[in-house]
């Protein structure tokens, strides 16, 4: 297939109507410690959040945080303000198995988790009692991996965002064996392909496609893009320059519309949740339609239903964000 | 009817006649570089170019007549400062070491701290500091607008007197056309395989590598265009905060627009101060990590980089970056 059908191909995801979707917003629960990553269970419908400041994955019942996994290890990212954070992205592979990736720990020494949950109503697990963890170690001339954002699960893989070699800028894969991880390995050098740092947001389109958000430089407003690859190869089909700052999340609602968060790094006030869509007047063209403003937006995942579920630092006394996370549900999105 | 008709031919030929004098200016940018985005409302032409490259060497910007642009950003090294601190009217030192103008067009902030986000908004900036050019935009708008030459040009490209604001625009388009590329790097990565030395192929495989130097000077223009603290100047007793004076944010204190090397091996001393005085000694604060502060970058960390490694580093640096076609130009004759 040429590259202009794949254009097409790709093209045909983002949205062909220019219109913003109207939205309703929920707080669904609050308290949360700098929450970096949701995901909703298969089949239960029950919403996970990474609550990542309190190094612990929580399940949301009736809209308070269960303990489900603790005592993930923790770090601090950022110079000033600075975060307080454990475990980042979170991911179903089914219904009882929770990949986690870590955020707490060294670059090298960073780990992907396979969990099997505990049922509603179970003691909590601790992060050492994984079916499986690895981590991408440093190696001759390769640096160590670490601040494993976000993941996106395909059939067959789970992909992991990776923030530890800013010359790579390296989207990993790590691939299953039952309920566990089989194997980890270093798979697009996203900053080779694209020349802007640091992979956060990922998801898989509706079509099977890769689909990356580079967040760029923090310092750096309105750097942020949005690649689409094809995972079997890894080969680049498009990429484009989207206009937001940081994106933190992407994800399809099941109606096949893209969204994204963007954190905002330098001026936290323009952060929020944006409809990505193909600009009315050139197609090759795609742009953020802002639907809401959010503050510091860190994740989000869609249930089948269609309602979107967004974490967000929040804001607390001065820097102090232990008690000003959120989780969100958005409904009335297309 | 005969009358009519030629008036008519009249205004065609005049209209198309003007139109040729605003035609735009198809910038071709060397090679290895993305084409170049040129503001809508500050479009290139060819005599706005010349206009802003007369004012860009023009002395008569400047409260004493003896301080042009080029003074601080001469091309006859690299577009920036031989010295480490360029020196303004009243005759002393400056605070921050001239950056180069090279490829200033693709930078998204212009200063080393970034408070200007345009070409247009910087031009004006130097113009008016009393450290600087030491000059009153009023004052200099009228005293352009009383020599012929210029109050002519700014009516023929802009359609006005000579206004502060079309100053900026057309220093900022000029300095649009100073850009650097077609390097040894960019006919390799093109696939010349000789393009480059056995040296400094080594030294683009630890640029890229273990010298983490593409982590910030990324992309066909090496730079990020992000801020970093690298820790130079930071354990002065008053150290420079740089862009924390604009973002207020305590992360960026000390940090600082990561410049282009382009060229590099042209724009010494280095860093925004200045304080080092050859690529050699960049590398040294490279290779030893940096200056330890609570926002050294994450990106800064020791590297341990062998006496063969630091020359291979320096040698891609000097022989794959510099451009086939350096933009040099010479002072322009100056209108009356």
């Amino acid at each position: 297939m040429n590259k202009i059908k794949w254009m097409g191909v790709v093209l045909a995801l983002l949205v062909s109507s220019t219109c913003v979707t109207a939205a309703e917003f929920e707080v669904v629960s609050e308290g949360l410690y700098n929450p970096c990553g949701v995901a909703v269970q298969p089949e239960t419908g029950h919403v996970f959040v990474a609550d990542s400041g309190n190094l612990k994955v929580v399940r949301i019942v009736d809209g308070k945080p269960q303990d489900v996994i603790v005592d993930f290890g923790t770090d601090v990212y950022g110079k000033g303000p600075k975060y307080q954070v454990g475990p980042l992205g979170i991911a179903f592979l089914d219904t009882n198995t929770l990949v986690v990736g870590g955020g707490g720990s060294p670059d090298g020494e960073e780990k992907l988790y396979a969990f099997t949950v505990p049922a509603v109503g179970e003691p909590a697990i601790k992060a050492s009692e994984a079916n499986s963890a690895m981590n991408l170690a440093p190696g001759d001339e390769i640096k160590g991996e670490g601040n494993f954002y976000a993941l996106a699960v395909t059939n067959d893989a789970v992909y992991v965002t990776c923030n530890g070699d800013d010359t790579k800028g390296w989207v990993s894969k790590a691939t299953r064996d039952g309920n566990k991880l089989a194997s980890f390995e270093r798979y697009l050098a996203t900053k080779e392909a694209v020349e802007v740092d640091a992979p956060v947001g990922i998801t898989v389109s509706p079509d099977g496609h890769l689909v990356v958000g580079q967040m760029g430089e923090i310092t750096v407003p309105e750097d942020g893009l949005v690649t689409f690859y094809r995972p079997n190869d890894g080969k680049m089909l498009a990429n484009f320059p989207i206009g937001l700052s940081d994106i933190t999340g992407l994800a399809y609602s099941p109606g096949g519309q893209l969204y994204a968060i963007d954190f905002c790094w330098n001026d936290t006030t323009k952060g929020g949740l944006f409809q990505l869509i193909r600009d009315e007047n050139d197609a090759a063209v795609a742009k953020p339609q802002k639907v809401s403003e959010l503050d510091k937006p860190t994740a989000m995942a869609f249930d089948a239903e269609g309602n979107l579920y967004v974490t967000v630092v929040g804001s607390g006394e001065g820097e102090d964000t232990s008690a000003a996370g959120k989780l969100l549900k958005i409904t009335g999105l297309k | 009817m005969f009358n009519r008709g030629f008036a008519v031919l009249a205004v065609v030929l005049l209209a198309v006649g003007t139109l040729s004098a605003e035609e735009i200016l198809d910038l071709k940018v060397p090679a290895g570089l993305k084409p170049l985005k040129i503001p809508a409302d500050n479009p290139l032409t060819e005599a706005k170019v010349e206009l802003g490259k007369q004012l860009y060497f023009d002395p008569r910007l400047s409260g004493n007549n003896e301080v042009s642009c080029a003074s601080c950003h001469d091309p006859k090294h690299g577009w920036a400062d031989s010295k480490d601190r360029s020196v303004g009217v009243p005759g002393e030192r400056l605070g921050r070491h001239s950056p180069t103008i090279i490829n200033a067009g693709y930078q998204r902030f212009q200063f080393w701290d970034g408070r200007a986000g345009s070409l247009e908004e910087q031009a004006l900036g130097p113009i008016q500091s009393p450290a600087e050019m030491n000059m009153n935009l009023d004052t200099l708008t009228k005293k352009l607008n009383a020599i012929p030459g210029y109050r002519n040009q700014f009516k023929q490209v802009f359609g006005t007197e000579v206004t502060a604001e079309n100053i900026g625009k057309a220093i900022a388009s000029f300095e649009r056309t100073v850009l650097s590329g077609n390097a040894a790097y960019d006919r390799y990565k093109a696939g010349d395989e000789a393009a480059l030395s056995e040296g400094a192929l080594r030294g683009r495989k630890l640029f890229f590598g273990k010298a983490n130097c593409s982590a910030c000077h990324a992309g066909s223009n090496f730079t990020d265009n992000g801020f970093h603290n690298i820790g130079v100047g930071i354990d002065l007793a008053e150290p420079d905060v740089g862009r924390q004076s604009i973002s207020k944010l305590s992360g960026d204190r000390g940090s600082f627009k990561t410049p282009t090397l382009r060229d590099v091996d042209r724009t010494a001393p280095y860093m925004h101060d200045g304080s080092m005085a050859t690529l050699e000694d960049v590398i040294e604060h490279y290779s030893k990590g940096g200056i330890d502060n609570p926002q050294l970058d994450e990106e800064i960390f020791k590297l341990d980089l062998t006496d063969q490694e630091k020359k291979d580093l320096v040698l891609f640096l000097k022989e794959g970056l510099a451009s086939q076609n350096y933009p040099m130009v010479e002072v322009p004759t100056l209108p009356e």
